[in-house]
C-alpha cells in the first residue's frame, strides 16, 4: 500500500501543476489579447494617419511625406506600412528591400514573420475608400520585444511556480508528519501497554484520532475485564478445589484403607498430581495478571520477612545468608518475586544440610539472582530433565519439581534465563538472569 | 491439650476433628469468624488452627483481633491461598505457622507438635522429653531408660500436658480446662484417677501433689 505521504504529495502535485499551468497560460493569453487590442488601436490610429496623409496631388493620389511618422523612414525600425491602391502600391522606406507579408482578409494578424529580419509582426490590414478609389492600408509593427518579454515572464513564472511547488511539498511533508505525530504517540503507548507500563491510551489526542483511541480504550477495558473475570474464576475454582482436596488427602490415610494399600497408593498419587497441577496453573494464572506500571520489589523491605518465614518453616538450624546490595530494587511485581524466591529458597532449605545463600547482583542490563545450597544437588543428567518440555509433572524430579517448575514459569514470563549449576557450597545452584525491561524503552 | 479449630468447610472440619481427637487433643470447633474472634480470647486454648477464608470475618482480621486482645497461644494458619506473599503477610499478622491446603494430615500433626513444643520453650526436640521420660506422640507411649511403657489415651493426654509444663504448679481445674473440650462434662475426680494411674506406671515421685493447690510434674528433677 502506498504511504499516505506519497498519496498526498502526488495528489497535491498533480492538482497544483494542472491548476497552476492552466492559470498561468490563461492569464498570459488574456494579457496578450488585451495587449494586442491596445496595440491594434495604435495601429488603427497609424493607419488612419496614413489615410489622412493620402492627399490629392497633381498625378492623382499621393502620399504626403511630411505627415508620415519618421519611424517609417528608418530601415527596419519596427514600424512598417504598405498602401495598395488600384494603380499600384507604396511601401514604407523602413521596409527597405523586403516585402510585408500579404494578407487577404482585413483585420489584425499576429505572428507574421518579416522575411529575413527575424522580426515577428503584428499587422493590421484595413480597406478604405478615398477620392473614389479603393485603398487598402496595411500597417505593421515589430512584435518581437513583446514576445520575448512574454517568454521571459513565462520563464520567471515557471521558475516561481516550481519553487512554490517545492515549498508547498516540503510544507506538506512537515504538516503530514506533524499531523501523524499523535498516531506515532498512540503506537508508542500501545507498545507500552503491551509491556504493562500503562493500562489505557492517553485520551488527549486530536479530534480525528479520538474515536480510534476511545475505541481502543473500550476494547482494552473489555479485554481486561473479561481476562480478569476468567482469571478470577480460575483462581476461585483452584482455591475452592483445595479444601475438598484437603479432605480427600486426609481420607486417603484413613484406617479403613489399611486393608487396600494399592488403592491408597493410587489415590494418593492421583491426589498429588491434582495438587501439583493446581499449584502450577494457579501460579500461571496469577502471572498473566496485570503487571502494575512502575511496580518495584524493594529488597530491603521484603527480604527480611521472607527470610524469617523460611526460618520459621525450616527451623533455626539452617544458616540462611542473604547477599544483596543495600537499596536494591527489582522492577517486578512484589508477589511474583516473592513467589520466585520463596519457592527456590524453600527448595534449597529442604535439601540443604546447613547452609543456604541468596545473592542478588545488578548486571549492566538487568539482574542476576543466585540461590545456593550445600545439599546433594541434582546430577547433570537429571538437571536437563527437570526442565525438559513435555515432561509430565509426575516424572519430574520429586521434591525439586514443583518449586522449580513454578520458578521457571515466572522466569519464562519475564523472558529470563534459569540455569542449574553446581554450587560453590557443594549443592545445587539456581542461577537466574533477568533483563531489566525498563532499560529498553 | 485444648485446641480451637476454626474452619467453615464441614467435611474437612469433621476429618480434622476425628484426626486430632485420635491424637489426644481436646478440640473445640467453630465455623464463623465472629464467634472465633470472641471465643479465641475467652477460653484458655493451647493452640488455635485458623482457616483464613471464613464467613462473618476474614481469618486475618480474626487473628489481628486476637493478637490485639493479648492472645499468646500459637496460631496455625490453614489456607487455600498459598502464595509466598500471602504466607509472609499471614506470619506478619501474628500467625506462628502456615499450612496450605491440601496438606497431609501427618504434616498437620507434626506442625502442631512442633508449635506446642516451641511455645513452651522446647524448640528443636524431635521428641518430648522431661524428667527422664521420652514421650512418643505418634505412638502414644512413653519410655524411660529404653523401657517402653504403654499408656491409655487419657493417660497420654495428661502426661503430655504435664511434660509440656514441667515443674509448674497445675490445679485440677486448670488441667480439666486444658484437657477437655468445651462440651465435655468436667469432673475433677477423673483427673485424680488418671494421675494415680500415671503414678502407678511411672513411679510415685513423678507427680507431686500440693494439697489444696494442685499437681507438679517432674519434682524429682528439682
Amino acid at each position: 500500500m502506498r504511504s499516505i505521504q506519497a498519496r498526498l504529495s502526488l495528489g497535491l502535485i498533480s492538482v497544483l501543476l494542472i491548476v497552476g499551468l492552466a492559470l498561468a497560460q490563461t492569464s498570459l493569453w488574456l494579457f496578450e489579447l488585451g495587449l494586442q487590442r491596445y496595440l491594434q488601436d495604435g495601429l488603427r490610429n497609424e493607419s488612419e494617419g496614413l489615410l489622412i496623409a493620402l492627399v490629392r496631388g497633381p498625378e492623382g493620389m499621393q502620399l504626403d511625406e511630411h505627415r508620415v511618422s519618421p519611424a517609417y523612414h528608418r530601415p527596419f525600425s519596427g514600424h512598417y506600412f504598405r498602401i495598395d491602391f488600384p494603380r499600384g502600391h507604396w511601401r514604407s522606406r523602413s521596409l527597405w528591400d523586403v516585402e510585408l507579408p500579404q494578407v487577404a482578409e482585413p483585420g489584425l494578424q499576429a505572428n507574421l514573420e518579416l522575411a529575413t529580419t527575424g522580426q515577428s509582426l503584428l499587422l493590421l490590414h484595413t480597406d478604405y475608400r478615398k477620392f473614389g478609389e479603393q485603398v487598402s492600408i496595411t500597417v505593421a509593427r515589430d512584435y518581437t520585444p513583446v514576445n520575448s518579454s512574454f517568454k521571459r515572464v513565462q520563464q520567471i513564472g515557471l521558475g516561481m511556480g516550481l519553487t512554490a511547488l517545492l515549498l508547498i511539498l516540503i510544507l506538506q511533508r512537515v504538516t503530514v508528519r506533524r499531523a501523524l505525530r499523535p498516531l506515532e504517540r498512540a503506537r508508542e503507548q500501545i507498545s507500552q501497554l503491551q509491556q504493562g507500563k500503562r493500562s489505557q491510551l492517553d485520551e488527549q489526542v486530536p479530534p480525528e484520532l479520538e474515536p480510534l483511541v476511545t475505541q481502543i480504550n473500550h476494547l482494552l477495558a473489555h479485554t481486561e475485564d473479561s481476562l480478569k473475570r476468567s482469571r478470577n474464576a480460575l483462581g476461585n475454582l483452584g482455591h475452592a478445589l483445595k479444601t475438598p482436596l484437603a479432605v480427600l488427602v486426609s481420607l486417603s490415610v484413613n484406617e479403613q484403607l489399611n486393608a487396600a494399600p494399592a488403592l491408597r497408593k493410587t489415590l494418593q498419587e492421583q491426589l498429588e498430581q491434582i495438587q501439583h497441577r493446581l499449584s502450577r496453573e494457579l501460579n500461571r494464572a496469577r502471572l498473566s495478571g496485570d503487571a502494575l506500571p512502575g511496580a518495584l520489589f524493594d529488597c530491603d523491605a521484603e527480604l527480611p520477612g521472607l527470610v524469617s518465614t523460611l526460618r520459621m518453616i525450616h527451623g533455626a538450624h539452617l544458616e540462611l545468608e542473604v547477599e544483596v546490595a543495600p537499596g536494591l530494587q527489582l522492577p517486578w511485581d512484589r508477589e511474583d518475586i516473592l513467589e520466585l524466591l520463596g519457592n527456590l529458597l524453600d527448595n534449597a532449605c529442604k535439601w540443604a544440610d546447613s547452609q543456604v545463600s541468596l545473592s542478588i547482583t545488578s548486571l549492566p542490563h538487568g539482574f542476576c539472582l543466585s540461590i545456593d545450597d550445600d545439599g546433594p544437588g541434582i546430577p547433570q543428567a537429571d538437571r536437563d530433565e527437570v526442565f525438559s518440555r513435555g515432561t509430565r509433572l509426575d516424572e519430574q524430579v520429586t521434591g525439586h519439581g514443583l518449586g522449580l517448575g513454578i520458578a521457571r514459569d515466572i522466569v519464562d514470563a519475564w523472558d529470563g534465563q534459569l540455569q542449574l549449576r553446581v554450587s560453590p557450597l557443594g549443592g545445587l545452584q539456581v542461577r537466574i538472569e533477568l533483563v531489566d525491561r525498563s532499560l529498553h524503552i | 491439650m485444648r485446641l480451637l479449630l476454626v474452619e467453615d468447610h464441614v467435611p474437612l472440619a469433621d476429618e480434622l476433628l476425628g484426626a486430632l481427637g485420635r491424637q489426644g487433643y481436646a478440640v473445640d470447633w467453630l465455623a464463623d469468624g465472629r464467634d472465633a474472634a470472641h471465643q479465641g480470647v475467652s477460653e484458655p486454648y493451647d493452640l488455635i488452627i485458623l482457616d483464613l477464608g471464613l464467613p462473618g470475618l476474614p481469618g486475618l482480621e480474626v487473628l489481628a483481633q486476637w493478637r490485639a486482645g493479648g492472645l499468646t497461644a500459637p496460631v496455625l494458619v490453614l489456607t487455600a491461598r498459598g502464595s509466598w506473599a500471602e504466607r509472609i503477610d499471614g506470619l506478619k499478622a501474628g500467625a506462628d505457622d502456615y499450612l496450605t491446603k491440601p496438606f497431609h494430615p501427618e504434616e498437620l500433626q507434626l506442625r502442631i507438635q512442633a508449635l506446642l513444643r516451641r511455645s513452651h520453650g522446647l524448640a528443636n526436640q524431635p521428641r518430648l522429653e522431661a524428667a527422664g521420660l521420652h514421650l512418643d506422640e505418634g505412638r502414644q507411649c512413653v519410655s524411660r531408660d529404653g523401657t517402653e511403657i504403654q499408656l491409655t489415651s487419657a493417660e497420654f493426654r495428661l502426661l503430655r500436658y504435664f511434660m509440656l509444663h514441667p515443674q509448674q504448679l497445675l490445679s485440677k481445674s486448670h488441667l480439666s480446662e486444658h484437657l477437655y473440650d468445651g462440651e465435655s462434662e468436667r469432673d475433677s475426680n477423673v483427673i485424680e484417677v488418671h494421675v494415680n494411674h500415671l503414678r502407678r506406671k511411672l513411679g510415685r515421685s513423678v507427680i507431686e501433689t500440693r494439697r489444696g493447690q494442685g499437681y507438679r510434674f517432674g519434682g524429682v528433677a528439682v
